[in-house]
């Protein structure tokens, strides 16, 4: 394939007023792509990001890691010469990402109106955790709130237990952030054909409760609340994670009828094949609770890396349960860059998150980190022409 | 203003099955792409996902696919794979999950294809990526969620294991990929040139665990939700009389907060330097949430969660309930965002689903089309590409 030099974004800038992940991740994936990306925040930075623990070298991984293929633009933006900095580039950008609360950057003097008013190609994103309208309208939202709210610790738990929080705290961000991106690449299209840009309005709720949309489509087509049922599926089986005889779990996922049969040859249980009672999948979930005690037993006979071995070889899903030890050092990780490695201006050599996509012929990236609050400002008004005529210089 | 959608004119060949895919393909449907789901004889195996079925119809199967048309065609014959191949000369976009040997052996691979239509976009969906001793792998939903160590953020040491309960590893995927497409349609639409894009689930579950990766780079120190998730109890949020809620303090002032002790009768917290800042730190991803979370519940079981949750936002903190499906689609915020869509199906009837997520002012996503009985479409796409063989519609 004949390799392009040009980004799929090249030439395509971000005004982004983002905070905590939500629009931070979206932008960064934007940037990513090869747009350029301006994040601009308030003297200091945003508070909240700039506050959640962990930190290297006293700055916040949260803000670190959402804020990569970006610059670094400090506006006070309550100030008249700095809002009109800030329309200055908003006339020479593209998209601009917002996720305040409702209301919030309308009193800042950027709301819709204003910023189509200054630029009818822009693509402006409005993200909040429940929209404009509704008893929740205005409501602030972070990922724990979005996920005690949107229903899906009600999925999650040990079987038949209590339903649980997922403690890695960003799902629901990232996923509303990711969510922001590919409607913004939707609008991009849309733009090349029109010549017109547009509002776009994204919430948290909405997303959030897309993604249970399988999970969902149990509870519309019976009205019953799907129980938590630990690490098993609720309506593929046996799709969940057995206890071996060396203690450790191997998860498995048997979701095509055609990986039924073998299943059973891997685990020497033929005779299973042809029991009617778990002859095809609906079958297998209606039995389940005669059909699990029989695999756990078998199970429980061999180590987990045994049976990994016999699966393998019959093609059936399974995998053990990793840790980033594990992880870091993986040969499949390696060498898709699912994890990489990066040397930063401030914090030294980090792990980060690699790219999600591959583009054989405008590959993405390279991942840069971003930096600190305002550290490119001087730089980037000098490249975008804007003399900055405020009475305090920039950087200080 | 027209109401086309962003993607009116874009033509889609699908060749995936089960959960990814399919959410993937779904997105460019409601973008206003035709989207034609090329199916097996047997049918995507979704379909047979469950119980539950709506009049036979998998509720999974009819929540991923609004907006396609299906056309069966047999892969294994050679007159199914010439139609496959015409079908995808014609497209703008292909997308496939099929293990890496099957697709040359079918005649969809992006080399075998690219020669007769240089614009292409054609994306590869694999469970672990596309190098690496696992590229032939087969993955599921668990499989990817336990290898990429969601499964350590849940549950307790010791116990059993356990899921996040939505689809993340499939549907999260399916977003990734979309971006993918889209993102090479535009490179298209100023360059001409199609590509070949790739996705993988294993990829994309480590991707949105990303802030962890560099949390364990080389933190000052072991503390806060990216890294003491790990050894952290399962959490229900906080239990008050009549259920659970959850909370977050990160504003407030001198008057709110003692109002709030007072309120609550916790004037010992006052003296408790865990409590300092007005309860900062004594709340969700706060340093002492979780050890003082007990002297929280004691304040709360004589009382309401509303009364608890009208309390908190009332000195300016956030405040839910923490709701099951039942509770939530009772919500009037759920009706006022309009979030649950219904749809007419053949055979199914009226059923409810989630909407397309994000809205465009100018070219909304729209739901047009019912998902597709299996094969319902074989006939009218064939006969329009001049394949259609009266004999043998499955041909």
């Amino acid at each position: 394939v004949e390799i392009s030099m040009a980004k799929i974004l090249e030439g395509i800038r971000v005004f982004d007023l983002t905070i905590a992940a939500v629009g931070p991740w979206a932008t960064k994936l934007l940037g990513a792509l090869g747009a350029d990306v301006i994040k601009v925040e308030a003297p200091g930075g945003d508070r909240l990001s700039h506050m959640v623990p962990p930190t290297i070298k006293g700055n916040s991984v949260l803000y670190i890691s959402a804020n990569h293929n970006k610059r670094m633009l400090e506006l006070d933006l309550k100030r008249e010469a700095d809002r009109a900095i800030a329309l200055k580039i908003i006339a020479k950008s593209d998209v601009f990402v917002q996720n305040m609360r409702p209301g919030a950057v309308e009193r800042l003097g950027l709301g819709y109106d204003v910023v189509t008013k200054a630029n009818p190609r822009m693509i402006y994103v409005a993200a909040s955790a429940y929209g404009r309208n509704g008893p929740m309208a205005g409501e602030a939202g972070i990922d724990p709130t979005v996920q005690s709210f949107c229903g899906w610790c009600g999925i999650t738990g040990p079987e038949h237990g209590r339903g649980e929080m997922f403690r890695h705290l960003a799902h629901l961000d990232l996923t509303t952030a990711t969510t922001i991106t590919r409607a913004v690449l939707q609008a991009l299209i849309a733009r090349e054909r029109t010549g017109r840009g547009q509002l776009i309005e994204i919430e948290m709720l909405t997303a959030a409760m897309a993604l249970q949309t399988t999970r969902l489509a149990e509870y519309f087509a019976t009205g019953e609340q799907p129980a938590p049922l630990g690490s098993a599926a609720s309506t593929t089986a046996p799709h969940q994670a057995f206890a071996c005889e060396d203690r450790r779990y191997l998860a498995i996922g048997v979701e095509r009828d055609e990986q039924w049969p073998g299943f059973c040859a891997a685990l020497k249980l033929t005779d299973l094949i042809s029991d009617p009672r778990f002859a095809t999948n609906s079958l297998r979930v209606k039995h389940r609770a005669e059909l699990i005690p029989i695999l756990a037993d078998r199970f429980k006979t061999k180590p987990a890396a045994w049976w990994a071995m016999r699966l393998s070889t019959e093609r059936v899903p399974n995998g053990p349960l990793l840790t980033f030890e594990e992880l870091r050092h993986h040969p499949q990780v390696l060498a898709n860059g699912h994890i990489v490695e990066i040397d930063t201006p401030h914090w030294g050599r980090m792990h980060v998150d690699g790219l999600p996509w591959k583009f054989e012929r405008t590959p993405a990236g390279p991942i840069r980190a971003g930096g600190k609050p305002g550290e490119h400002s001087a730089e980037l008004l000098a490249e975008l022409g804007i003399i900055d005529d405020r009475e305090t210089g920039l950087t200080k | 203003m027209s109401n086309a959608g962003s993607l009116d004119g874009v033509r889609v060949i699908d060749f995936t099955q089960g959960l990814c895919g399919p959410f993937c393909t779904m997105q460019l449907g409601d973008a206003g792409a035709e989207v034609i789901k090329v199916e097996p004889p047997a049918g995507d195996f979704a379909r047979r996902m469950g119980p539950p079925f709506v009049r036979d119809e998998s509720a999974v199967f009819l929540s991923l696919n609004r907006n396609k048309k299906s056309v069966v065609l047999d892969l294994e014959s050679s007159s199914g794979r010439e139609a496959a191949a015409q079908l995808a000369r014609d497209a703008d976009v292909l997308v496939e999950d099929f293990a890496p040997a099957a697709v040359e052996k079918f005649g969809l691979g992006y080399a075998q294809l690219q020669g007769a239509n240089q614009k292409l976009v054609y994306c590869s969906i694999t469970p672990f990526g596309e190098d690496g001793p696992l590229r032939d792998a087969p993955g599921s939903e668990l499989v990817v969620q336990a290898m990429a160590e969601y499964t350590a953020s849940l549950g307790r040491i010791g116990d059993p294991p356990v899921r996040v309960g939505a689809d993340i590893a499939s549907l999260n995927t399916g977003i990734f990929a979309a971006q993918a497409i889209l993102a090479a349609l535009f490179h298209r639409l100023r360059t001409g040139e199609g590509q070949r894009v790739a996705v993988s689930e294993f990829g994309s579950l480590l991707h949105l665990r990303g802030i962890m990766w560099s949390s364990l780079s080389n933190p000052d120190d072991w503390y806060g939700f990216h890294l003491d998730h790990y050894t952290k109890p399962p959490d229900y949020g906080y239990q008050a009389k009549n259920g659970p809620l959850y909370f977050i303090l990160r504003r407030g002032s001198s008057e709110d907060w003692d109002r709030l002790v007072m309120e609550l009768g916790m004037e010992e917290v006052l003296a408790d330097s865990r409590f300092a800042d007005y309860g900062r730190a004594a709340t969700s991803i706060g340093r002492y949430a979780t050890e003082v979370k007990p002297i929280w519940e004691k304040a709360f079981e004589n009382r309401t969660r509303e009364e608890i949750i009208d309390l908190i936002k009332g000195i300016g903190g956030d405040a839910v309930p923490i709701m099951d499906y039942p509770s939530l689609l009772a919500h009037p915020q759920v009706a006022a965002l309009d979030i649950v869509a219904e749809i007419d199906h053949h055979t199914a009837g009226r059923f409810k689903t989630v909407r397309p997520v994000a809205r465009f002012s100018e070219t909304p996503d729209t739901i047009r089309l019912p998902p597709p009985t299996l094969g319902e479409h074989t006939e009218e796409i064939l006969r329009a590409a001049g394949l259609y063989r009266n004999s043998d519609p499955k041909s």
